[in-house]
């Protein structure tokens, strides 16, 4: 089912072009009218049509979601995987150095690179990769040393084969099953990280929105306009829902698997 | 036991290094330092600049600005807000008694109805409590705090008008007991907001623990030597399932202050989490300074505490069995 709202957000991100035209329609003669059959979401406070906007949102949302995911996963997994597999005096510099970062409360510095650096789509995604992958390199860290321990690296080991080979033949491999999971989770916590920026107005410049875009909106008419929280909202509740569904469901595939197929 | 809290201690200390060098680097390093003035067109130039930079000691390489900065810190002097030129400490202990409440409630509340609720479903696996209040704690996990403030604050605050809108007391507060039920009003949904979210973490972990240890052998003879259900799940079950949480308390400072920023700024709660972001907003590098390397360095003592604590819960430690 998961899958089945992954697919259709993907469907709707494709479509979303059609609607991108009246996504930007200004009416004042319209504006913060309820839901309607004209107007489905309702309109926001320059009269634009809220459903034309939240799916003019979707691939935007998406696309930042999982490229900062895609950059936290690849520093993680390098980080994590180097300080896993090497050990000794590299395993307690990687590590110290994923200590610290976890220490900082994750919004603290995204706000900071956020507000600090140039503002564009690029600035977004490096923020969220880059104060996110710690977690995913612990991950990796730990993925890394219960292969090292199973014995078929040492026997590749034994056989004569050498430290880039095993890494690539023996050790990537097996760590595709929770590259993928992480990767799931990753998804959805990037679209949420950058749902908070643009709702706190350091995320997205415009006028592209995202669904936090928005919602930033929502508070200065929360006594006249439920329907601007509503929507944009609960697109994004069941985004990140689905990546998250999806991420459990393949982590208990991947366990009952075995892990190592 | 004593071996493994010393080799604990002794690296938090380049932790603590690290950390001084993130919060050093993070204002150094960004564009539009405190030399370039407020504003580009104050922007002082040629003899002007060079003034102003020695003045503010910007012309001196980089390691020695950062062990002045480091030995200034060691003495607790933060320097003075870009904003109020008030001390930054003074702006700091204005707002953490706010964010301590709201935080340490949130907290207590998060833990109280988390465990026993991880542990009856995970003492009941695949029952219908368990599937319903997995499915319930599956959507808090995947709620965005602000949607869910903004949800509550219309059904709760504009529609029911039961509770207010924002704010942390009345305009003009009523006396006595009123005072303290209004107060509470106020606390009521930023307080819910930065709830949920640490109890759905916690109950799943507690259930998935409590869960592992249920079909395990040492559960079961406790159940054979006479221990009662709910014995069988508390004394033994629960405790098993207890080491992970106390290891992951220290890291739920961080997450609760990344919460702090949002909830306090949608229910205007004059709290840190408020001052930092105003403090971002308005490039107040002393305040953006001091609080990221408050909040590290709390954090690191925090993790510190509940890694020791989880070594002296667990026997195997605190025997010296493994170190």
């Amino acid at each position: 089912m998961a899958l089945g709202v992954v697919i259709l957000l993907w469907l709707v991100a494709a479509a979303s072009p059609l609607f991108a035209a009246r996504s930007r329609e200004i009416r004042l003669d319209e504006r913060l009218q309820a839901p309607s059959a004209v107007h489905p979401f309702g309109t926001d406070d320059l009269g634009r049509d809220l459903l034309a906007r939240v799916v003019a949102a979707t691939p935007i949302s998406l696309a930042i979601g999982i490229v900062s995911a895609a950059v936290s996963l690849i520093v993680g997994f390098a980080v994590g995987a180097t300080a896993g597999w090497f050990g000794g005096v590299i395993d307690l510099l990687l590590s110290r150095v994923i200590e610290v970062i976890l220490c900082f409360p994750v919004l603290f510095l995204l706000l900071a690179l956020a507000a600090f650096l140039p503002p564009s789509p690029w600035t977004v995604i490096a923020a969220i990769g880059l104060t996110t992958w710690p977690g995913d390199a612990r991950y990796a860290r730990a993925e890394v040393l219960k292969i090292r321990e199973l014995g078929y690296a040492h026997a590749a080991r034994t056989m004569g084969a050498s430290t880039p080979r095993i890494l690539i033949r023996h050790l990537l491999p097996n760590t595709v099953a929770p590259l993928i999971v992480s990767a799931a989770f990753g998804v959805g916590w990037a679209i949420l990280a950058e749902a908070s920026l643009s709702f706190l107005g350091v995320g997205l410049p415009g006028p592209a929105t995202s669904w936090g875009g928005i919602l930033s909106a929502a508070p200065n008419y929360i006594d006249e306009a439920w329907w601007i929280a509503l929507f944009p909202g609960l697109a994004l509740f069941l985004t990140i829902s689905a990546y998250n569904l999806l991420a459990e469901g393949l982590r208990r595939a991947a366990s009952e698997g075995g892990g190592h197929a | 036991m004593s071996r493994y809290v010393l080799r604990r201690l002794l690296l938090a200390i380049p932790t603590l290094l690290g950390i001084t060098i993130v919060v050093f680097a993070l204002v150094h390093l960004a564009p539009g330092s405190p030399g370039a003035g407020a504003s580009s067109l104050r922007r002082p130039t040629g003899r002007g600049a060079e003034e102003m930079r020695r003045i503010y000691g910007l012309d001196r390489p980089l390691p020695e600005r950062f062990a002045k900065w480091v030995s200034r810190v060691a003495r607790f002097d933060l320097g003075e807000s870009f904003v109020d030129h008030r001390p930054v400490s003074e702006r700091i202990r204005e707002a953490l008694p706010n964010t301590l409440l709201l935080n340490g409630l949130a907290l207590l509340l998060a833990l109280g109805i988390a465990i026993p609720l991880g542990v009856v479903a995970g003492g009941n696996p695949e029952s219908a409590f368990d599937r319903l209040s997995g499915a319930a704690l599956f959507a808090m996990y995947s709620m965005p705090t602000f949607w869910a403030a903004l949800l509550l604050q219309t059904l709760l605050a504009v529609q029911l008008r039961w509770l207010p809108l924002y704010g942390i007391a009345s305009d003009s507060p009523p006396r006595g007991l009123a005072g303290v039920a209004d107060r509470l009003a106020h606390l009521a949904l930023p307080v819910i907001c930065l709830t949920y979210g640490t109890l759905a973490f916690v109950a799943r972990l507690v259930r998935s623990g409590v869960a592992e240890a249920r079909d395990s052998d040492y559960v079961l003879s406790a159940r054979a030597r006479g221990a009662s259900r709910s014995q069988a799940l508390w004394r033994h079950a629960f405790r098993n399932a207890v080491l992970p949480l106390i290891t992951l308390l220290g890291l739920m400072v961080p997450a609760l202050l990344s919460g702090s920023v949002v909830v306090e700024r949608i229910f205007v709660w004059p709290g840190l989490g408020q001052l930092y972001f105003d403090s971002i907003l308005a490039r107040d590098y002393p305040v953006i300074l001091a609080l990221s390397l408050l909040s590290a360095v709390v954090t690191l003592i925090a993790t510190l505490a509940s890694d020791l604590a989880a070594a002296f819960a667990d026997p195997r430690v605190r025997d010296g069995a493994i170190s």
